[in-house]
């Protein structure tokens, strides 16, 4: 009886001072007005733009920073930002930029050309005193570039080895963001962690694996931003990121997964959509076994239920792929094409024509990737739909860096085809490295299915030269109708990027870049 | 005692150079390497080549394993490159945070552990104890992970009564009381199978020592009977209970993986995580070499402990 006694005594205590915690905590504090705290799906690796790769980290780079240009607000397209005008020479190889007079950096030094030179050599010259603040894993975007010149303090000048269309557009993103010397000569390896640029907001601080902080930059030379500040908050796991959007935590949640869509219908939240540069695919092995006949090629592109795909498995977050080059790119997308319809009478058809009957198919699939969506659910549906045409498909899955070093150095003698996708900035990106003769694996280039058609490599080679946007445009689209007659990929998904905001957010837009940009953002 | 602790520690140290050379071996063999994983769709042979000899991932393996080990030696962990910073800076920042989840989960289950079971043996087969092993039982099989995810929808999202994650407020006063509500849910979480696990041990314990001579002896003297049950039987019993407290101080800590996850604590669990899955190979073999070290650290005290409460352990 003591006993008992004694356990009920102490559960009744324990039961008040839980009764007292909590009245204490009340409920939780909403978050405060004019900062907007964002939920993200990582914690940055650095906030050097010259350093890091992925979109988690320029979704915060790009309010911290400005580029020479930038894209358009909901294009694709190059507009003037820190660079006010340019000048292209007649043979594309030398771009003359006049630089904004007056902006300097957070840290208080002066954006001129000399910092625009600074920013350029330290990523490419290996003898630059600042080249070991890297590596710098994108510097290949601009490797075109021969030499960079200080013409007066305003005006800087690119020579690069040969004409390179996508120049302007890389130096739209974020690996040619402009980066204060001063500060980098200050903090040298620490950079990353002690960020300075000229954009929309300061650094303020960075709490690992709880926050990046960064507040309004009231003297912005485009206009200073509505938000007193904005919060990173990395959060990995996409079920906590919902609840924490659920329980007001957070005001802006990034990539929701298309299972958690439900859970925001309603007028507390606002689901934003943006089609984005993004196209999900399968490589097809075009060297040897059935798919190096291209009947059995364009047979898997009608046998696949796309529609079914990102309708049922994606729960619409993500459009049919026409094919190589995604919507987004408005100028040069080819609106005349149609996606291949789903018709596995058709696919049949063609396989019986090509006597590929009741071929034995390896299928690499992986667990998940950047970009890759829902790729395990996806690939057992591929399997089921090539399994009604004859097909016997054997899936190997594989964790995603694993997956790369399979895919990367080409199929032969693994698999007849492999999933994939690309982001990219500017239309010449992906088909320039994964389509061409040129970009076999053994040349290093992505084209992992072996895909060549030498006309498709003489467009492109002459797209890349060409400086007029409507000629570049016109040779895209002239590539992409022959690309999906030759059906090297099946053309499957264009993604929808998504966010949810809470109704205290106004003025938020997504943009087809996939960047995060928030200056003119209000919360209320 | 001295000399017992010392051939303790001596003996500690080719455990950690085997834990070391185990963690780097496994490293360097798992497929996909850093620059692959740092340039994603970008990573051409070319690409990746100039990225490892910039990352020093170019030499030899046994090479990078002793400048690896020299350099640790003299307390230089490296730099991680997925964070761009000191692998030490980062594993202490983290270490902490894990520490004050572990350490109050362990406090919690150590607690409500050892009466539960000092409670059940008390009342063998009486309603007590059969409620407290059934409650005990279930808290055992629910995954941890299950159980914070329904923990976080009922006392976050509904009733929002505590944080849904995190360690801190994001933006505003960092005080203990805020530490706290961020603390109760994961902390309950992560102290429930350890609780069940020390419930059952600390029972059978109690009703090995009831059944002696001492404690009949006890009783008939007319020693209240409280005191027969906490102070004498239970103090014997500490024997026997204290080991499985030290194995659940381990389970709890490798436990607040998952609940570092699920919780967004920002916890070497969570870091380790992470890091695997962006082959940052420095601070993968850091974070467990510390990890390691201490938990080798850790049974050394509970061995010693131990010691102290019976005698006759000492060699």
């Amino acid at each position: 009886m003591k006993l008992l006694k004694l356990s009920r005594r102490a559960m009744l205590a324990a039961g008040a001072a839980t009764a007292l915690a909590l009245s204490t905590l009340s409920a939780q504090a909403q978050t405060p007005q004019d900062v907007l705290i964002v939920g993200q799906i990582a914690e940055p690796k650095a906030l050097d733009p010259a350093a890091v790769t992925a979109v988690n980290d320029f979704r915060i780079l790009m309010n911290v920073y400005d580029g020479l240009v930038r894209y358009k607000d909901g294009t694709l397209e190059v507009e003037p930002s820190l660079a006010t005008s340019w000048d292209i020479s007649e043979d594309g190889t030398v771009y003359t930029f006049a630089l904004q007079d007056g902006v300097t950096f957070h840290d208080g030094s002066t954006f001129n050309a000399d910092a625009v030179k600074f920013n350029f050599d330290r990523m490419l010259d290996e003898n630059h005193p600042y080249h070991d603040t890297g590596p710098f894993p994108l510097s290949f975007f601009f490797s075109a570039i021969d030499s960079v010149e200080v013409v007066d303090d305003l005006t800087v000048r690119f020579t690069l080895n040969a004409p390179y269309a996508p120049f302007l557009s890389n130096l739209a993103y974020p690996t040619g963001l402009m980066v204060s010397p001063a500060a980098v000569e200050q903090h040298g390896a620490e950079f990353g962690r002690n960020p300075s640029g000229t954009g929309a907001f300061k650094f303020v601080e960075w709490r690992s694996n709880e926050a990046v902080v960064i507040e309004a930059n009231a003297s912005y030379w485009d206009g200073a931003p509505e938000l007193q500040a904005v919060v990173f908050r990395p959060i990995t796991d996409a079920n906590t990121r919902t609840a924490e959007m659920l329980a007001g935590g957070i005001d802006l949640m990034v990539e929701v997964p298309p299972v958690s869509l439900s859970q925001f219908q309603g007028a507390t939240y606002t689901l934003h959509e943006q089609a984005g540069p993004h196209v999900w695919f399968l490589i097809l092995n075009a060297k040897e076994g059935p798919f190096a006949d291209v009947r059995v090629r364009q047979a898997a592109n009608y046998a696949i239920n796309k529609e079914a795909i990102v309708n049922d498995v994606l729960e619409g977050t993500a459009a049919v792929a026409a094919g190589p080059t995604p919507p987004a790119f408005a100028w040069a997308y080819n609106d005349s094409l149609e996606p291949y319809p789903y018709d596995p009478d058709k696919a049949r058809e063609l396989i019986a024509e090509a006597g590929a009957e009741g071929a034995e198919l390896t299928f690499f699939v992986t667990e998940g990737g950047s970009g890759m969506l829902d790729p395990v659910a996806m690939g057992t549906a591929m399997q089921a739909d090539l399994s009604a045409v004859g097909f016997d498909v054997k899936i190997e899955t594989y964790e995603w860096n694993t997956f790369l070093g399979e895919v990367n150095p080409g199929l032969e003698g693994k698999a007849d085809m492999a999933q994939m996708a690309w982001m990219t900035n500017d239309p010449d990106t992906l088909p320039f490295l994964a389509l061409r003769t040129a970009a076999w694996p053994d040349q290093g280039g992505f084209n992992s299915g072996y895909y060549s058609n030498p006309k498709v490599d003489e467009l492109l080679e002459a797209a890349r030269a060409a400086t007029d946007q409507a000629e570049r445009a016109r040779l895209y689209q002239e590539m992409q109708v022959i690309v999906q007659e030759d059906a090297p990929w099946v053309f499957v998904a264009n993604w929808k990027q998504n966010a949810v905001t809470s109704d205290r957010v106004e003025n938020f837009s997504l943009q087809p870049s996939f960047f995060l940009l928030l200056d003119d953002v209000v919360k209320n | 005692m001295t000399g017992y602790i010392l051939k303790r520690l001596v003996s500690a140290i080719p455990v950690l150079f085997g834990i070391s050379g185990i963690v780097f071996v496994i490293m360097a063999m798992i497929p996909g390497d850093p620059a692959t994983a740092i340039l994603g769709s970008y990573a051409t042979p070319e690409n990746v080549e100039k990225l490892n000899r910039d990352l020093g991932l170019d030499k030899p393996m046994v090479q990078r394993y002793f400048i690896w080990l020299g350099n640790m030696l003299q307390g230089d962990f490296g730099r991680s490159f997925s964070l761009n910073r000191p692998v030490l800076d980062e594993v202490f920042d983290r270490f902490g945070a894990t520490l004050i989840l572990a350490g109050t989960a362990f406090v919690l289950c150590s607690i409500f552990g050892v009466a539960a079971g000092v409670i059940s043996a008390a009342r063998q087969y009486g309603l007590a104890d059969k409620v407290i092993t059934f409650t005990v039982l279930l808290g055992i099989s629910i995954p941890s992970f299950f159980l914070g995810m329904m923990m976080i929808l009922l006392f976050a999202v509904k009733l929002r009564w505590f944080p849904v994650s995190g360690m801190w407020p994001v933006y505003g006063a960092r005080d203990l009381s805020t530490l706290i509500s961020h603390l109760i849910l994961p902390a309950l979480v992560l102290a429930v199978v350890a609780t069940g696990v020390i419930a059952r041990l600390s029972r059978s314990a109690m009703l090995e020592v009831l059944r002696q001579d001492f404690i009949r002896t006890a009783r008939a003297k007319g020693v209240h009977e409280r005191s027969v049950i906490w102070r004498h039987a239970l103090r014997a019993a500490m024997v026997s209970i204290i080991p499985v407290l030290g194995v659940q101080a381990g389970f709890v800590l490798s436990g607040a993986v998952y609940i570092e996850m699920v919780f967004q604590w920002p916890g070497v669990g969570r870091m380790l995580v992470d890091a695997i899955l962006k082959r940052d190979i420095l601070l993968v073999q850091g974070g467990v070499v510390f990890v390691a070290a201490c938990y080798v650290m850790f049974n050394i005290a509970v061995d010693v402990a131990q010691g102290l409460l019976d005698p006759r352990i000492k060699t």
